[in-house]
């Protein structure tokens, strides 16, 4: 991600971020692009369903 | 004269026998936090007279023959992430620092109605997240075993205060180890329950599908007489479990030696290596474990990269989730860790989420079926000794996989062991990880290992 992609980022999210911290910032999106591209491995179907943890309220 | 080390057992023995006043043991617990937490900074507010007040009445109904158990007359801290009526509870951060809440947590509340006496709030890290930070209202806590190192966090003031003897134990709570990795490297137990077995009500999130609450203390058998408090149904707490609670004391004495343990050496030798005395402390762990009459063997799981990606990304969404109208409008109040990684999140999309809880069902899946072959999965807890607290990089958590996050992604009980020390003299652990609702068993093999080791007659020299 270049800087200019997380200046605008980070204006659409409405983050106030001192300009002192953008560049620690912009040095992690490595990370956490690497995190991400981990979550997507090859051969997963489209029945393929999400992990569901906690159950609907009962009635009443 | 009070010991200046006691564990839970031993003093509610004493307590129970009237051999040690409630007054006495609290009193001299003030005494060690005036002496001592100057240097550890483990709490952020000492609640000294309702302490001693707490402490007259247990006093009091134990002498009228209302002995409630062996948290009667204990004295205990609290993560100041657990709410606390008429107390402020401030998650350790400017952005909460005048809240008072006006009702104790669920499990606060159970503590108490077992007798237990509050002592104060232990330090975390801001929100359970961000830390050590040295910008916030309260400075960060220290380890007692070198005051130059890291406590591990997030449950930072715990991991300090119980080794010290501050507090005979305390309340930590785990999103990706944040109850394993300060037991870890201060050399206490700390059991990360089930998901489900104890309230997350009134304990302030940080996200909320992979947050547990627990309980710190010197021993196994201490976390197993908290956790009997903590444990148990609540209906505030969406995910919490309608079931009943096992008696994790008095399935502490049973067999170990028919249970299959299945040890993950690639998480700690090639995926995130460990130092060499952690391999040869959790080598000789295994050794001593097979002594007992268990079996253990090698367990190959996915790469723990891969399991730390899955929770990491599920763990910054809900949290950025959790705090975002603060973020938007008091971005400079939170301190330079907690909003940075917060500021990271935030690009997380909508889609990773989803892709992150879609691997979780297959790496839930993946951890049960390889505990159909064994009873117990074992495997590093941390990377080697507590680090120097200086050293603690913004965005450490992220760099290197975690070795605790596999079991927050699984809603699985595991349980920080001490192993031996350091040449430094630090702590060195392991972990042991049981089934879902099987806490009961994790319990049982770490009190043996404690029982079969020496490693629980070493204190910090303070």
């Amino acid at each position: 991600m270049t800087r200019q992609e997380l200046d605008a980022a980070f204006a659409r999210l409405g983050l106030n971020v001192p300009e002192a911290e953008r560049g620690d910032i912009a040095a992690a999106t490595r990370i956490l692009e690497e995190l991400l591209a981990r979550l997507r491995p090859a051969g997963r179907g489209v029945f393929a369903e999400p992990a569901h943890t906690v159950a609907f309220p009962r009635k009443g | 004269m009070v010991p200046d080390f006691l564990t839970i057992a031993e003093a509610a023995k004493l307590i129970e026998t009237k051999e040690l006043s409630p007054v006495e043991l609290v009193e001299s617990r003030l005494a060690r936090i005036e002496r001592l937490d100057g240097k550890l900074h483990s709490f952020i507010r000492v609640l000294a007279d309702s302490a001693r007040t707490e402490a007259r009445a247990a006093e009091a109904e134990i002498a009228a023959g209302k002995y409630r158990g062996p948290l009667h007359g204990i004295p205990l801290g609290l993560k100041d992430i657990y709410e606390t009526a008429g107390v402020p509870t401030t998650g350790h951060s400017k952005v909460m620092q005048d809240h008072v809440p006006r009702a104790d947590a669920f499990t606060v509340k159970k503590l108490r109605d077992a007798g237990a006496v509050v002592m104060g709030k232990l330090a975390t890290h801001e929100f359970a997240f961000g830390g050590p930070s040295f910008d916030l209202p309260w400075p960060p806590a220290r380890n007692q075993w070198d005051t130059s190192r890291f406590t591990g966090g997030s449950s930072s003031g715990t991991g300090a205060a119980v080794p010290a003897g501050l507090v005979l134990g305390g309340t930590g709570s785990d999103t990706g180890g944040s109850i394993r990795g300060p037991a870890a490297y201060c050399g206490l137990a700390g059991i990360k329950p089930t998901y489900g077995l104890c309230s997350r009500a009134g304990v302030l999130p940080l996200a909320f599908s992979l947050d547990h609450a627990g309980p710190m203390a010197w021993t196994a058998e201490d976390c197993a007489i908290m956790l009997q408090a903590m444990a148990g149904h609540d209906p505030a707490d969406p995910a919490s479990a309608d079931r009943g609670v096992a008696n994790y004391r008095g399935l502490l004495h049973g067999e170990v030696k028919s249970l299959r343990i299945g040890l993950v050496r690639h998480f700690y030798e090639t995926d995130h290596p460990a130092d060499a005395p952690t391999r040869q402390g959790i080598d000789a762990a295994a050794k001593a474990l097979e002594g007992l009459g268990c079996s253990a063997r090698e367990l190959k799981l996915s790469p723990l990269a891969e399991w730390s990606a899955c929770g990491m990304t599920i763990m910054l969404t809900e949290s950025f989730a959790i705090h975002e109208a603060n973020l938007r409008t008091r971005f400079t109040d939170f301190g330079e860790i907690f909003r940075d990684r917060m500021a990271l999140a935030g690009l997380i999309t909508g889609a990773d989420y989803m892709q992150a809880l879609r691997r979780r069902r297959e790496l839930v899946a993946e951890l049960d079926r390889a505990m159909q072959e064994v009873d117990i999965v074992m495997t590093a807890a941390a990377p080697g000794e507590a680090p120097p607290i200086e050293s603690v990089g913004k965005f450490v958590t992220m760099e290197k996989p975690s070795l605790t996050m596999p079991f927050n992604v699984t809603g699985t009980p595991a349980m920080s062991v001490c192993c031996g020390y350091s040449p430094a003299g630090l702590p060195l652990s392991f972990q042991i990880v049981g089934r879902r609702f099987e806490d009961a068993t994790v319990l049982r093999l770490a009190h043996a290992y404690e029982q079969a080791t020496e490693w629980r007659g070493r204190r910090p020299a303070l």
